[in-house]
């Protein structure tokens, strides 16, 4: 099974940030045994070059897919979810450097040979729209999207480049008897998600038919308004988002759902939130760095849900129990995705905060003396620090090539770490999360112990807080039953530690 | 702590006890009492008025370390290897301190004692502290380390909770580690 994941614009790119660290934490895999493990491809669009949205995003999936790299088969549990990176693309690209409206649209020769179109082009968009630089994105104006979406040429398109990379992979996947799933994300009360994801999502509806890949589903992930802005732009900004347009846009973008959605999804999943977070304006490129939200994260879910033979409905929606609070009972399928979720969550701050500084430390001492006070590690490394006939396998700690995937773990359980601080601890006033305790997901410079407060509420393993702590997890280590470490060296320990985090 | 290493513990204690109240001087009237006389010495009042009080006092100094230490690693885990080794050092700390203790109870109750009361231990003799010959000061001061090791060191390493039993010298290689 394969999921092919694309984010548009800035809130797309946060959601395909978020499902990067479900499929870390094995959620992609549905466990349904027969249908195997999941891979999951990620395909960025965005004409903002320069957004801290998008940076973070391929961030995320650049680190994983590095890790996953790394680990390869090296590990059982750990980090086994394939990952392809289609990379990131922006439907500006094939404008001749057009970096505006009115330069996609060149208004001089249409005033020229098509002075009819050049009046409608006029009709529709004011000047400043038409003038409006575009590589910090279609500054929440759907129509501005809508306009330069529509020109592309899926056909074209599949002959080059990351489009061609991923609709081959594709029609593979479709071919080798997979169901393949085609998932878009992005918001519908911006501009580039309002107006990329429909469109996109018609340009593939009609390839996939035009390619005779019935087999393959497209559905959606549709983010309603879920923050606003703390400030707004000036006349420096020039035309931008405003958070009085997100109910317009959100409006017009159902209504237009409503009537041709079936043509571009094959099913949505709508998710919003009545309380707010507030994020600070901005127009876009490096300045708009909004922290995740939750609302991603349950965006992201949907990807998890695979239609029923008999699926009936065509939109999705989630309510929450309470109103001012959301906890794992609100969660889908809460106790997967809280079991998966508080594994990872444990596993980034166990190895962050303690392990990963336990190896450092032992770059500084003799073997011997580090194993005297670490006697778990030599389950995972040769006890005499140099690979010998009866170490079994088991590599130098001070191996480079260990140490080049204990720095992969590092950068991904440190992304992951601050991706799961931000969605607790962004949820807007009036709003509480019972999910993880965000002072706890930090990252320490002394080694750290505790694992009690990591997770809350139902997902939290039922363990004594005196005993839920690293440590307890080092001693069990140490005396695993030599069948149950089937792994050695960093991805063994990694492994290992994954295993006892559950 | 599993059951196990509380019945350890309290195995030790009790064995420790009766090696220190009833073994201890049944070694030394059957063994060791060649070692241990000197000129005008009452071995049967050495062992009452000398050595006896000065073991019990060892003893109560080993009971107390045992529950200061067991106090400290169960109010406190350890985070790292680092950490393991430096309670290692304030172990062995302890243990020092114990044997010094030890011996220096032995110097109280056989000479320090009856110099400061100014009276003599022996019955018309002229010295005011028990003459112990060369042999049966270094048995006494061996004793003294057999008995730390017995009523520290063995209830440590048998019982020391979580990480900190591999603070205890030899623990690893008794208890964890592979």
């Amino acid at each position: 099974m394969t999921l092919f994941a694309i984010g548009v614009g800035g809130t797309g790119a946060k959601c395909l940030e978020a499902l990067t660290h479900l499929h870390a934490c094995g959620l992609i895999d549905r466990g349904d045994g027969g249908a195997g493990r999941r891979s999951l491809g990620t395909f960025l669009v965005d004409p903002d070059q320069q957004s801290a949205l998008l940076l973070r995003a391929q961030t995320a999936i650049s680190r994983y897919g590095a890790l996953r790299g790394a680990i390869a088969d090296r590990s059982d549990r750990f980090a086994r979810g394939d990952l392809h990176d289609y990379g990131h693309w922006s439907p500006l690209s094939n404008s001749s450097g057009a970096v505006s409206l009115d330069q996609v649209f060149p208004k001089a020769i249409l005033t020229n040979q098509a002075s009819g179109l050049a009046g409608l082009f006029d009709c529709l968009f004011p000047p400043e729209e038409q003038q409006a630089d575009l590589e910090v994105g279609f500054r929440g104006r759907p129509p501005i999207g809508a306009a330069v979406m529509n020109r592309i040429n899926l056909e074209q398109e599949a002959q080059t480049g990351q489009w061609q990379r991923m609709l081959s992979d594709i029609q593979a996947a479709a071919g080798n008897g997979e169901a393949p799933v085609i998932h878009l994300f992005g918001s519908v009360f911006g501009g580039t998600g309002a107006s990329g994801v429909p469109s996109l999502g018609l340009l593939l509806k009609n390839w996939l038919r035009e390619q005779n890949l019935g087999s393959v589903t497209v559905q959606a992930s549709l983010l309603l308004p879920y923050f606003d802005f703390d400030g707004q732009g000036d006349g420096d900004t020039g035309v931008h988002a405003e958070a009085r347009n997100f109910q317009l846009n959100t409006d017009a973008a159902l209504q237009y759902l409503r009537a041709s959605g079936p043509s571009c999804f094959d099913r949505v999943f709508l998710v919003g939130s009545d309380l707010k977070a507030r994020f600070g304006f901005s127009i876009g490129g490096t300045s708009q760095s909004n922290a995740a939200h939750l609302v991603e994260l349950l965006a992201a879910l949907g990807a998890r849900e695979q239609a029923p033979a008999n699926a009936s409905g065509y939109a999705f929606v989630l309510s929450r129990a309470r109103q001012g609070q959301i906890g794992w009972e609100d969660i889908p399928d809460d106790e997967a995705v809280g079991a998966a979720l508080a594994q990872g969550a444990r596993f980034a701050v166990a190895w962050l905060n303690n392990l990963s500084l336990e190896i450092d430390a032992a770059q500084q001492v003799p073997m011997g003396t580090f194993l005297s006070g670490a006697p778990w590690a030599r389950r995972f490394f040769s006890p005499s620090g140099a690979p010998t006939a009866t170490s079994g396998g088991r590599p130098p700690i001070r191996d480079a090539t260990e140490l080049s995937l204990k720095t992969c773990i590092d950068r991904y359980a440190e992304t992951l770490l601050q991706w799961l601080q931000q969605i607790s601890s962004n949820v807007g006033s009036g709003f509480e999360q019972e999910l993880f305790s965000p002072e706890t997901l930090k990252r320490t410079s002394s080694p750290d112990n505790a694992l009690h407060k990591v997770v809350r509420g139902k997902a939290r393993p039922d363990r004594p807080e005196a005993s839920d702590t690293v440590e307890t997890i080092k001693i069990a280590m140490d005396g695993l039953p030599a069948a149950a470490i089937s792994r050695v060296g960093m991805a063994g320990l990694a492994d290992a530690l994954w295993t006892l985090c559950a | 702590m599993r059951p196990s290493e509380w019945i350890s513990l309290l195995a030790c204690v009790i064995v420790g006890t009766l090696w220190v109240f009833l073994g201890q001087n049944a070694l030394f009237l059957n063994v060791f009492a060649g070692w241990l006389v000197g000129p005008g010495l009452n071995l049967q009042d050495f062992l009452q008025t000398g050595s006896s009080p000065s073991f019990t006092v060892l003893w109560i100094g080993c009971l107390t370390a045992l529950l200061i230490w067991y106090w400290h690693t169960f109010s406190r885990s350890t985070r790292s290897s680092a950490e393991v080794r430096r309670m290692r050092g304030r172990w062995w700390l302890a243990a020092l301190l114990l044997v010094l203790f030890g011996w220096f109870s032995q110097l109280t109750f056989t000479v320090f004692r009856w110099q400061v009361t100014g009276t003599s231990p022996l019955e018309g003799g002229g010295v005011n502290y028990y003459p112990v010959p060369p042999m049966g000061w270094i048995l006494l001061l061996v004793v003294v380390v057999l008995d730390v090791i017995l009523l520290f060191w063995l209830p440590t390493v048998l019982a020391s909770p979580r990480s900190h039993r591999f603070v205890v010298p030899g623990a690893v290689t008794l208890r964890g580690g592979r």
